[in-house]
């Protein structure tokens, strides 16, 4: 589904890179996380994917009927901005053309928040609003849904609904899902695959071995 | 006052403006682009200097210039991406240069300084007439855009992801915006143009309503400002502009003075 071969990035075009060398193949149906520290280049990697950015060199290919994004929340300047949740989910149908009216009323259900379709959307709390960015994701069925730190500001009930939610549509729906994550273990719960980014270099793994990897990282930094 | 030809011009060239300028508007607001409003607005009297210099119709003049000044802005944002407010000084220099430039060329066949302050006096029948065109052709437009333009003051990544052509919606809007102006001009002036463009959003914004419903009172706080402000300013035989400018903040502080109130009885109900 996702193709990347030998990619390079900077934001000047010119070195030093943000990403440096890049080669991941994703197929259909994983839940990849991407881990690394602050400024490792994992949003830059998600906003290369989406094509929201150009590479500098290399190349990104991905092959999808449709994209579902889901911002990170700290990006997010829209909760002052007047929109109910059914004006902000009605006018992302229109731009998708989509035709099915009851697709916004589907969406919602789908993320448990039906109730809400009259809300504004700057009232709603940390995890209400981010059930509705994955229910605008979820419009037109895609099959590849990308996520930007999805359980950034929200509290651990709303996180667990978050994962739990994700973990179904990747499981039973099939929907490949990439996610940049800072919360490791739901990284490492939910996952099918983590790509490690590091230094702008990356590494692919199962969840079990990152763990250990991690783990064995941080007896290490114990003893040292 | 009904029975004046130049009052009944201004009246309805008002109506179109009360409905146009807040369509344009709340995108202005809500992408936080407010002081283009006003950037756009001096722009407009170096088109009207132009217009008149070449005898020409002095709002078509305006809305030339500022469509080219609209659109300027939106080219350079690729070089000046850290620093936009710059942009609008770019385009204030350019256009207050030429607009005292030609006035004191002594080239103007007419005085611009109606255009300054706002004048009902010199609304004519032609004026209504392209004050009527532009305004429908520019509401036909944002109904046609709505969902885009909601969406790239909204979110404007998911817009992208979604396909909308975001840097040519862009230079439509900016055309928008050139056209409420120069429609706006003759009656409200240069001065005070940026107020009818933000000022009834901004009292909208304070009832807390979704989009639409926040866009239905923006045309209505724009209706109220517009018309009391020319009625009154015609009784007290003062500038359009500036008292419809008073009046459009006199609303705005009734209705904050009103939601405080509200508040109050709410909060002195649940103790």
């Amino acid at each position: 589904m996702i193709s990347i071969e030998n990619l390079f990035f900077s934001y000047t075009g010119a070195p030093p890179y943000v990403l440096s060398g890049i080669s991941l193949h994703i197929r259909d149906g994983e839940y990849v996380s991407f881990l690394g520290d602050n400024g490792s280049g994992k949003t830059t990697l998600m906003r290369l994917i989406l094509k929201l950015l150009p590479p500098t060199a290399g190349s990104v290919s991905v092959r999808a009927k449709r994209i579902g994004y889901v911002p990170q929340k700290n990006d997010y300047s829209g909760a002052q901005f007047p929109i109910t949740v059914f004006e902000a989910l009605n006018s992302y149908r229109k731009l998708l053309k989509i035709r099915e009216k009851s697709a916004v009323e589907k969406s919602l259900d789908r993320v448990g928040m039906a109730s809400f379709k009259n809300s504004l959307m700057g009232e709603l709390s940390g995890g209400q609003s981010q059930k509705i960015l994955i229910a605008r994701a979820l419009l037109g069925d895609p099959d590849l849904l990308v996520l930007d730190e999805p359980s950034t500001g929200v509290d651990v009930h709303s996180q667990r609904e978050i994962y739990a939610c994700l973990r179904q549509l990747n499981r039973e729906n099939g929907i490949t899902v990439l996610s940049v994550e800072h919360n490791l273990e739901a990284a490492i719960a939910n996952s099918t695959l983590i790509y490690h980014l590091k230094d702008g270099k990356g590494h692919l793994c199962s969840p079990e071995q990152y763990a250990e990897e991690f783990l064995n990282a941080k007896g290490s930094a114990r003893h040292a | 006052m009904l029975n004046f030809t130049f009052m009944q011009n201004a009246l309805l060239a008002s109506a179109f403006i009360a409905v146009l300028c807040p369509c344009i508007g709340i995108f202005l607001v809500l992408r936080r682009q407010s002081m283009i409003g006003d950037t756009l607005a001096h722009a407009s009297l170096a088109g009207i200097t132009v217009g008149l210099a070449a005898g020409q119709n002095p709002i078509i003049g305006a809305f030339a210039f500022t469509s080219i000044c609209g659109a300027l802005i939106e080219f350079l944002r690729n070089y000046f991406k850290k620093q936009a407010e710059l942009i609008l000084n770019i385009i204030l220099a350019l256009s207050v240069g030429i607009a005292i430039t030609v006035m004191s060329s002594g080239s103007l066949h007419a005085s611009a300084d109606s255009f300054m302050f706002g004048s009902i006096l010199t609304v004519t029948k032609l004026d209504a007439l392209l004050v009527f065109l532009l305004s429908a052709l520019s509401v036909l437009v944002v109904v046609f855009l709505y969902h885009q333009l909601v969406y790239i003051a909204y979110d404007e990544e998911a817009a992208k992801i979604a396909g909308v052509r975001v840097r040519l919606i862009n230079y439509v809007f900016s055309v928008l915006v050139a056209s409420a102006i120069s429609v706006s001009i003759r009656i409200v002036g240069v001065l005070v143009l940026s107020s009818m463009i933000t000022l009834p959003v901004a009292t909208a914004l304070q009832l807390g309503q979704g989009f639409k419903k926040t866009l239905i009172f923006s045309i209505l706080f724009s209706v109220i400002d517009i018309m009391l402000g020319l009625i009154l300013s015609y009784y007290l035989n003062v500038a359009p502009g500036g008292f419809t400018a008073l009046v459009s903040v006199a609303v705005l502080v009734l209705v904050l003075i009103g939601k405080r109130v509200r508040a109050g009885l709410r909060a002195a109900k649940n103790r």
